[in-house]
């Protein structure tokens, strides 16, 4: 979507991606759920296993409705989305704080690097807060089961542009995998990024990015990979 | 002798319900998060059966297949796919690679995990 909403990228394959993609990644969920719930109804759950069960089959929905929620954001082209200037380190440490439950049921921890002097974008808060979702909600699929998972935000481009980044730790991304990831980011196409869930994700982050002027990308490292979105320095401050 | 299961599964919950499954039915389970850290785990515990996930973090499960079957001493180790692909994939075209079953994640209860590796052990 261009800046103001309207479709940039609306071919009809994209489309039919998407909701393959969509498909694909609701059925891991819905499966999961499904299991669960199989094995509370047998009722050979000791009362600590039945808890336990029972709380990640409540994370398990969540995180299926945010995807259909954001999925419908992310296809209501007539939808214009307000850009003011935010503070991109309050919407990192609100996606913390929102996934802190989540990340502390699969024994992980979420953690936003210690970043000073960084300004204002020009944003859309809820749909920023979204991508690092998306993101964050990816790394905890991918990274080492006993990894941190760091929100990281860099000034780049001469200061004109800030750079947040969720970055994981965790297998290296073979290459012939990263450069069909790239390629498909480059091209604005829901992908099968990852095996658990990055690809519709990545769709709608890109989405969102485009809608608020910036862009998402991503780093390979020798041990995980960074996904960040890139937006625009908000100048409003140094004109006061 | 209890017989040994290895789970290779990269949805930790996923894999944590299979270990339960298969613990009440009487194997040691263990589990793997992915295709390289199986490789370790089905060494060291030399398992009487694979449950094998689909689609892996990092690498796909055809590698994991690959690698075993490389190897004489593991390559007679029986799998099972539990995969959201099964209609996706016949169990002719992955034989050759040790796979016995494949289960639909979509379509199983927790028992068929129990009696597809009971089948594929026996």
């Amino acid at each position: 979507m261009s800046r103001n909403g309207s479709p940039t990228n609306d071919s009809g394959v994209n489309r039919v991606s998407a909701v393959a993609v969509a498909a694909h990644e609701l059925k891991s969920p819905l499966v999961l759920l499904r299991q669960l719930s199989l094995e509370l109804a047998a009722n050979d759950l000791s009362e600590s296993e039945r808890q336990q069960v029972v709380e990640q089959m409540t994370h398990v929905a969540e995180k299926a409705i945010r995807l259909t929620s954001d999925l419908t954001r992310a296809e209501s082209q007539s939808t214009l989305f307000e850009l003011a200037p935010v503070n991109p380190l309050d919407v990192a440490r609100d996606v913390r704080s929102e996934l802190d439950r989540l990340y502390k049921a699969h024994g992980r921890k979420l953690k936003v690097a210690r970043i000073r002097h960084l300004p204002p974008v020009i944003a859309n808060r809820d749909l920023l807060r979204r991508i690092l979702l998306n993101f964050a909600d990816n790394a905890l699929h991918y990274g080492d089961i006993d990894g941190v998972v760091e929100l990281q935000a860099q000034l780049i481009g001469e200061r004109s542009t800030v750079r947040l980044s969720v970055r994981d730790f965790g297998p290296h991304m073979p290459i012939k995998h990263w450069r069909k990831l790239t390629s498909t980011l480059e091209q604005s196409q829901p992908v099968h990024a990852r095996p658990q869930s990055s690809g519709l994700g990545l769709y709608i982050s890109n989405q969102f990015a485009t809608a608020m002027g910036g862009r998402i990308g991503a780093i390979r490292h020798q041990d995980g990979a960074s996904f960040y979105v890139e937006l625009p320095v908000s100048h409003q401050l140094s004109l006061l | 002798m209890t017989e040994r299961v290895v789970v290779v599964e990269d949805d930790v919950w996923l894999a944590e319900h299979y270990l339960r499954v298969l613990r009440r039915a009487g194997y040691e389970a263990y589990h793997a998060a992915h295709a390289l850290g199986a490789i370790d785990v089905i060494d060291d515990v030399r398992p009487h059966a694979v449950l094998l996930d689909v689609l892996l973090t990092g690498t796909t499960a055809l590698a994991l297949l690959h690698e075993l079957r490389s190897h004489p001493d593991l390559a007679d180790i029986p799998i099972v796919l539990a995969t959201n692909l099964a209609d996706q994939i016949s169990l002719e075209d992955v034989e050759s690679y040790g796979v016995k079953r494949i289960l639909d994640k979509a379509t199983m209860h927790p028992e068929d995990v129990v009696a597809a590796v009971r089948t594929v052990i026996q």
